[in-house]
């Protein structure tokens, strides 16, 4: 871990608890880098068919950016927000790049394999997830977010209540509302 | 809207809590007493709920980020535009080993497939298809090498040959193999609009390349439409098996943790799937794997859809998809047809130039059956082999009667009495020609001689591949035996049909059979019964014990009445000791159980007399038997059964040496309306005992002379196998060893009586 990654983490982390607005929009690209590059890193310690745990990646990015030095609760919210909105990124970006390889890329195509089981791969059903994501955002963005931190970010009910600054039972109530909607918006699209 | 918002989250999270439907119901009737529409909006929620709990469930666990494939991309660093060097988007011209890419082809869950020009040792296109999942490049060509002996030996017309295997720079594998310019064989039935015995015939031809490739040792695993391709030679389509081999090579050792590594590739094809393949315990798969993908394949091409939705399949997840596969039975393909909407159903018919109704009422009957008996959940009901699937077509093609049979509420009680065997009913030659490959083409590719021989070299430098590729043969070897084995069986099976017991006889000599098989037990039944016809009592005393064997392998249910006949042929053959070890078995084996037909066991196991330690043993037997009989008889008016168990216990009683008992069972038995003459003989036979026994030697007399001169004239007129309602051979065979040992004990003359 460059030394120079943890204190800018650290200063920007510090800047929001001072009341920064802008340095929250800095959190996230820096967390997006050290997501991917963790995950590379990883990549390359395991076995091929090694998986990794989107929520267990978050957590070691903490520790390995912040470390113990940090454990205002006002500062790992921020992080957890910024991070699982990162993982949000990454999973969707990668999921389109996957649906753009597999439409062929203007390549000529025969017909020879099942085309209709496309419809819910994983990687389908992220797209799908992001784009319902999109309008629940708009109409109710506390809910919006609990499922990021809840969906993207592997969070506990525990923690992210303590994020937001909410009850449990709060976040209990807004993420299986949020996931009733979510999924009649998406079973729209099927 | 956002202002009724916060309403509606109230109401959805307070009847979400309520757990019954009821209770739902009422609070909301009450809740929304005048807002009718917000009642849909939370009930719509409301529904949605469980199955949006499963979608994220499922959804979830996909925020899991793998080391391999596709998703490595994804978390390089590296400029935009590097997702090229995945290795999927190589170009034309490319060379891979001594390929070099023309034009891409096709593309699939499992990789991309190019159409490539091979240099040397001939000029030559092939396709060659480049796997896409990340996976461990060196074990997957250590399997295909594993098998490439094998492959090569396959030569059979409707297969693709697979060429040979590698990895490509990136570390990939891929395949080479012939390539085929055809249609998916459902896109070609349809766009010819193919009738179902065309369609038929095309799928007569596939199994035979699958039956080819199972007795070469080599299991598809991967059947389906997309692996069938259909090519014109001088107009007339050929199909062709491709992917031989892939599937097995690629194949991965799926556990939970990586199970969602190999998600895409197994959901691409989760219709097909066998349930045990679906389990994934990856361990177990054997040819008749192949024989359920058979019927799935069949199933689409005769109603044009498969068995089950694949988009339902996956709707509900993994598990849900599993117990689906596992559990659900389903719908003939007839019934399928009737389920369609009107202008599907037209469409489906109008494929096969058929008005709908009547393609409903032929598939109806022999058709359902063939393919529901190739779709069986146990895989021991399906058809053995490739061939035999085939062969029951060709059977309904023919107007002959097929091997399958409806699975009907009697269906169990019918394989007991075994009235329904085709083997004694049908005549006539079966139509196909068995194709005998038993040993025979062992000719490899000398294209690829070259090719293999540098393959082996860089194998040998690697002790683990070898090591791998060895266990991998071992399978094979022992795949290939289980195949021959049941090659066998259906062979003998036709020859059973036709009446050639002696060639039927040859063929399964020799056999051992390690796993359950019904058209085995059937065919070693009829062999053992063959024997006893004829008065060769020691081989049928073989094949009665190697049936028994085979029982035990299977349920318990068949193997009462094969008791009946294994016990009775050993007496007659004088083999008393083989009796006694008989009997001992059966005892400790239903020892603590309760079976249906226990008073056959009884019967079986007092043919002789027996000792105090047997009787004792078999007490609860006939208590079962007769707890059953005062419950039962008067209930279902089933007298025909009642009167056998009476039978029964007339003997224990007599055995037990309760002579008043032993003759009141015996007369109850024959006051029973239904008449059957070997139960009836019996019962006299033992009621002759028993009069004797009680110091009534006229009656007694009385009763032996009837008994006998039933059971004399059967033996006079000639011994057949009988029928469940006019008694079996064995039935009769019973009734004369007890008359010999009644004449000994009444008449002081033991007295054994032949035919003729």
């Amino acid at each position: 871990m460059p030394h120079e990654i943890t204190s800018e983490i650290t200063q920007v982390l510090q800047a929001i608890s001072s009341g920064d607005g802008r340095a929250s929009e800095e959190l996230l690209p820096l967390v997006y880098n050290e997501l991917r590059r963790l995950a590379a890193a990883r990549m390359a310690e395991e076995a091929a068919g090694q998986t990794l745990q989107a929520t267990a990646l978050v957590h070691e990015a903490w520790l390995r950016m912040v470390g113990d030095g940090d454990r205002t609760w006002q500062n790992r919210a921020h992080f957890f927000g910024a991070a699982a909105e990162a993982m949000r990124r990454i999973l969707v970006e990668n999921a389109r790049r996957k649906s753009r390889l597999k439409r062929g890329g203007g390549q000529i195509r025969l017909d020879i394999e099942e085309l209709d089981l496309v419809a819910t791969t994983p990687d389908d059903k992220i797209l799908l997830m992001d784009e319902a994501l999109e309008q629940l955002q708009a109409e109710d963005a506390e809910k919006a977010r609990i499922v990021v931190l809840k969906f993207f970010g592997g969070l506990t009910n525990q923690e992210v209540a303590e994020s937001l600054g909410v009850t449990e039972r709060t976040v209990e109530r807004q993420w299986a509302y949020a996931k009733a909607w979510l999924f009649q918006r998406i079973r729209a699209q099927f | 809207m956002t202002k009724t918002k916060p309403q509606e989250e109230a109401l959805f999270d307070a009847a979400r809590n309520l757990a019954s439907p009821a209770a739902r119901r009422a609070f909301l009737d009450q809740a929304c007493t005048d807002d009718p529409g917000l009642r849909a909006k939370v009930e719509a929620l409301l529904a949605a709920e469980a199955e949006a709990e499963k979608f994220f469930n499922d959804a979830a666990l996909s925020v899991v980020l793998t080391a391999s494939g596709s998703q490595e991309a994804a978390v390089k660093i590296g400029p935009p535009g590097a997702e090229a060097e995945d290795g999927i988007t190589e170009v034309s011209g490319t060379r891979i080993g001594r390929y070099k890419l023309l034009q891409r082809i096709g593309e699939g869950s499992g990789g991309v497939v190019y159409m490539a020009e091979q240099e040397e040792p001939v000029r030559r296109r092939v396709a060659l298809k480049i796997i896409k999942l990340g996976m461990d490049t060196r074990s997957v060509i250590a399997r295909f090498e594993a098998e490439r002996q094998a492959l090569a030996m396959m030569d059979h017309p409707n297969i693709a040959r697979v060429l040979d295997a590698g990895a490509t720079d990136t570390g990939r594998p891929y395949f080479v193999m012939e390539l085929v310019r055809g249609v998916k064989i459902t896109d070609y039935c349809d766009k010819n609009q193919l009738d179902t015995r065309r369609r038929l015939d095309l799928f007569i031809q596939i199994c035979q390349a699958i039956q080819h490739a199972h007795q070469k040792g080599i299991i598809h695993r991967d059947i389906k439409p997309s692996n069938i391709l259909v090519t014109l030679h001088d107009g007339v389509p050929v199909p062709k098996v491709i992917d031989f081999g892939i599937a097995k090579a690629t194949e991965m050792r799926l556990t939970d943790k990586t199970f969602f590594t190999a998600y895409e590739q197994i959901i691409g094809t989760p219709a097909y799937m066998s349930p045990e393949q679906a389990e994934m315990s990856g361990l177990d798969i054997d040819t008749r794997s192949d024989i359920y993908s058979l019927g799935v394949l069949l199933y689409e091409l005769l109603t044009g859809r498969t068995p089950f939705d694949p988009k339902k399949l996956l709707q509900h997840g993994l598990d849900e998809m599993r117990r689906t596969l596992r559990e659900q039975e389903p719908q003939r393909p007839s019934t399928m047809l009737t389920t369609l909407q009107g202008k599907e159903l037209t469409k489906t018919a109008e494929h096969r130039q058929a008005e709908p109704p009547k393609l409903i009422s032929l598939l109806r009957g022999d058709l359902d059956w063939i393919v529901m008996k190739a779709l069986e959940k146990d895989r021991r009901r399906r058809y053995e082999t490739a061939n035999g699937l085939a062969m029951d077509i060709n059977r309904y093609l023919n107007h002959e009667p097929v091997v399958a049979r409806p699975p009907s509420r009697f269906y169990r009680f019918q394989k007991l009495v075994r009235r329904n065997q085709v083997i004694f009913t049908a005549t006539g030659a079966v139509a196909v020609a068995l194709i005998i490959g038993l040993g025979t083409s062992t000719r490899l590719f000398f294209m690829e001689k070259a090719a293999r021989q540098r393959a082996v070299a860089a194998e040998r430098q690697q002790a683990r591949l070898r090591q791998e590729a060895e266990q991998a043969e071992a399978r094979e070897a022992e795949l290939r035996r289980q195949a021959e084995t049941r090659e066998k069986i259906t062979q003998a099976t036709v020859l059973v049909s036709q009446d050639k017991f002696d060639e039927a006889d040859a063929l399964i000599s020799g056999v051992s059979l390690t796993q359950p098989t019904v058209e085995g037990a059937a065919v070693v039944r009829s062999l053992g019964e063959w024997h006893a016809l004829q008065n060769q009592w020691q081989p049928a005393a073989d094949r009665f014990t190697l049936l028994l064997q085979i029982d035990q392998l299977d349920g318990w249910d068949i193997s009462t009445l094969d008791y009946l006949e294994c016990g009775s042929i050993l007496i007659e053959l004088g083999d008393m000791a083989g009796y006694e070890r008989f009997r001992q078995a059966i005892i400790a084996h239903v020892a603590d159980a309760v079976y249906p037909f226990t008073d056959r066991i009884i019967k079986i196991s007092l043919l002789r007399p027996a000792d105090e330690k047997m009787l004792k043993a078999l007490e609860p037997l006939a208590e079962e038997a007769g707890k059953s009989f005062a419950t039962n008889v008067n209930a279902d008016g089933d007298v025909f059964l009642a009167a056998w168990r009476s039978v029964s216990l007339g003997l224990m009683e007599y055995r037990r040496g309760d002579y008043t008992k032993a003759a009141a069972w015996c007369r109850r038995c024959l006051d029973y309306s239904e008449y059957n003459a070997p139960r009836a003989a019996t019962a006299r036979v033992i009621l002759a005992m028993a009069c004797q026994q009680l110091g009534q030697p006229d009656e007694a007399r009385s009763e032996l002379a009837q008994g006998r001169k039933i059971i004399e004239d059967k033996f006079q007129s000639g011994l057949n196998r009988g029928t469940g309602v006019q008694g079996f051979w064995f039935d009769w065979l019973f009734g004369r060893i007890l008359l010999g040992e009644a004449t000994a004990l009444i008449e002081g003359t033991p007295q054994v009586i032949h035919p003729q």
